[in-house]
């Protein structure tokens, strides 16, 4: 078999897999939906009191409704609980096994996170076609151009997260705080990446601190991109090589963390 | 048995989670950083917001910290006591480990909601309300006698109502046994108690009054520490906490009828 092939049979596998472990807790949909929703809600509920008739740096009620709207799906389809998943693997010695195996667990965690996120992003569609039925304000144009701009983003800001969230998860090699690590980033990252606010309304100061860091490429452009910032070739050009570059420090990290913080678990283990 | 009885039972939990907690000290240094970054992080947002705007639903930049620090009072509570006591709940029902609880001769909405205190995070309690009264002092508003009896009163009823949105939610795993991670709903709804009420739109409002009351929490206890509503406001809140707290008994009793156990 060619390897393609053989790619394709191990991810059909793990993905069909980690589907069929989340169809049994079909419930929780419903929570980590309502849990993707309500913080994009509430800070769409305060803006809208803010910009009241007017426009709060360019932003009309309807520009925040897009704003946040995309923020829920593009944040649905880039998410990554990977720190925890492998916090756990780590602490608790489920890694063991997996090291076992002749592939590198990484392809797990990654089956598994492609797994969820088609489920919540999927039910994240449906809740956005549905709002955009009866409110014309969260429709958007007709534009495949763009949209083939915005799947490309997509992808891109789901590999950061993906190799951020593991990365951090490593740590747990080191310390039994790394989940308190991602939080903390989570935190940073309700600035910096855009999720409060549109960057546009930060303080000039922090956001152009916020462009020299990764946050706004795994949130921000993309959802620009999705709901109407002008498809200036320099804009496109600037976001893409923040994705890239930036993609290509957090792999480099991994590969890091990953090779020594094995050294230090064979030690502890052995 | 005499109405000591549930007390006597309480304090004794409550000195067996004292004892085992002070052997964690470092837990203690790391729930204060988190508090302090979280509170940071709160400010930050609502420094935000108002580099856009004067008031938010009508409220100036200090009466919305006052509500803050009613927010990260409450939490403080939510994290000490209800989220390792009755948050256990579901995964109990899950393994019917809750066996070991009903055969106890105690009542058992008592002991589930109390066996397990995370003391440290009570500091949330006192950091959130030096926040609010160093809101007030930025205010200039000294509170009444009256406004501060209102205000607790006010307060005890905010616990008595996240505790039975906590019951209310955890019960749901009598019915549906296969939901995982229930505290999540709750996390998600409660980020909507950090403004005052009167700043979301109609429906929003509704929401967060009636169905999830969780602005009874927040909004009604700051509003009766600055005097923004009058004393009385405090006989209402008394009256919806004590509501809460019937529903919650009459739905646990409803719900430990459903529950047979996994051994039985």
């Amino acid at each position: 078999m060619s390897p393609v092939a053989v790619w394709t049979r191990r991810y059909g596998a793990m993905i069909r897999n980690a589907w069929l472990v989340d169809l049994q807790y079909r419930a929780s949909i419903v929570l980590w939906v309502l849990w993707g929703v309500t913080e994009p809600v509430i800070a769409l509920g305060i803006w809208w009191a803010i910009a009241g008739d007017g426009a709060v740096g360019g932003y009309a009620r309807d520009d925040f409704a897009r704003y946040f709207f995309g923020v829920m799906l593009v944040n649905a389809l880039t998410i990554a609980w990977d720190s925890w998943q492998l916090d756990r693997w780590i602490r608790e010695g489920d890694l063991n096994y997996r090291l076992a195996r002749p592939l590198n667990p990484l392809h797990e965690s990654l089956a598994d996170n492609l797994a969820y996120k088609v489920r919540g992003a999927g039910t994240i569609l449906v809740v956005w076609l549905a709002a955009a039925s009866v409110w014309p304000a969260v429709r958007l144009p007709f534009d495949p151009t763009r949209w083939a701009w915005v799947a490309l983003a997509v992808a891109l800001a789901a590999a950061m997260r993906f190799f951020i969230s593991y990365t951090t998860g490593l740590l747990a090699f080191w310390t039994t705080r790394a989940t308190a690590i991602m939080e903390l980033h989570a935190g940073v990252g309700m600035f910096l990446a855009g999720r409060v606010a549109p960057l546009a309304l930060l303080p000039p100061v922090v956001a152009s601190v916020a462009q020299l860091l990764w946050f706004p490429y795994m949130l921000a452009f993309p959802v620009e991109l999705l709901t109407g910032a002008s498809l200036t070739s320099d804009k496109l050009l600037r976001g893409f090589a923040g994705q890239i570059v930036w993609l290509v420090i957090w792999i480099a990290a991994y590969r890091l963390a990953w090779r020594r913080g094995l050294q230090r678990y064979g030690a502890v283990g052995g | 048995m005499s109405w000591r009885h549930p007390l006597r039972v309480v304090g004794a939990l409550v000195r067996l989670n004292v004892a085992e907690e002070l052997q964690y000290r470092a837990n203690f240094i790391a729930s204060l950083l988190g508090t302090l970054f979280w509170i940071g992080t709160a400010l930050l947002t609502l420094g935000l917001f108002f580099r856009h705007t004067t008031t938010l639903g009508g409220w100036q930049f200090w009466e919305v910290v006052v509500l803050l620090g009613v927010f990260n009072t409450v939490s403080g509570v939510i994290e000490a006591v209800l989220r390792p006591g009755i948050g256990q709940l579901a995964s109990e029902v899950r393994s019917g480990d809750l066996d070991l609880v009903l055969a106890r001769p105690v009542d058992a909405q008592l002991l589930v909601s109390f066996r397990q205190i995370d003391l440290w995070r009570f500091t949330d309690v006192v950091l959130g309300l030096s926040l609010a009264g160093y809101a007030l002092v930025r205010l200039d508003r000294t509170p009444t006698a009256l406004q501060i009896a209102a205000f607790l009163v006010a307060l005890a009823a905010a616990v008595l109502v996240v505790y039975a949105i906590w019951v209310a939610l955890m019960s749901l795993a009598f019915w549906f046994v296969s939901v995982e991670n229930l505290s999540v709903l709750f996390d998600a709804l409660y980020e909507g108690a950090r403004y005052p009420v009167s700043a979301y739109p109609g429906a929003l409002r509704f929401v967060f009054v009636y169905l999830v009351p969780i602005a009874w929490t927040t909004t009604i206890p700051a509003s009766a520490l600055t005097g923004r509503l009058g004393p009385a406001i405090a006989l209402g809140a008394a009256a919806v906490g004590a509501l809460a707290f019937l529903i919650t008994r009459a739905l646990w009793r409803l719900a430990l009828r459903r529950y047979t156990g996994a051994s039985g």
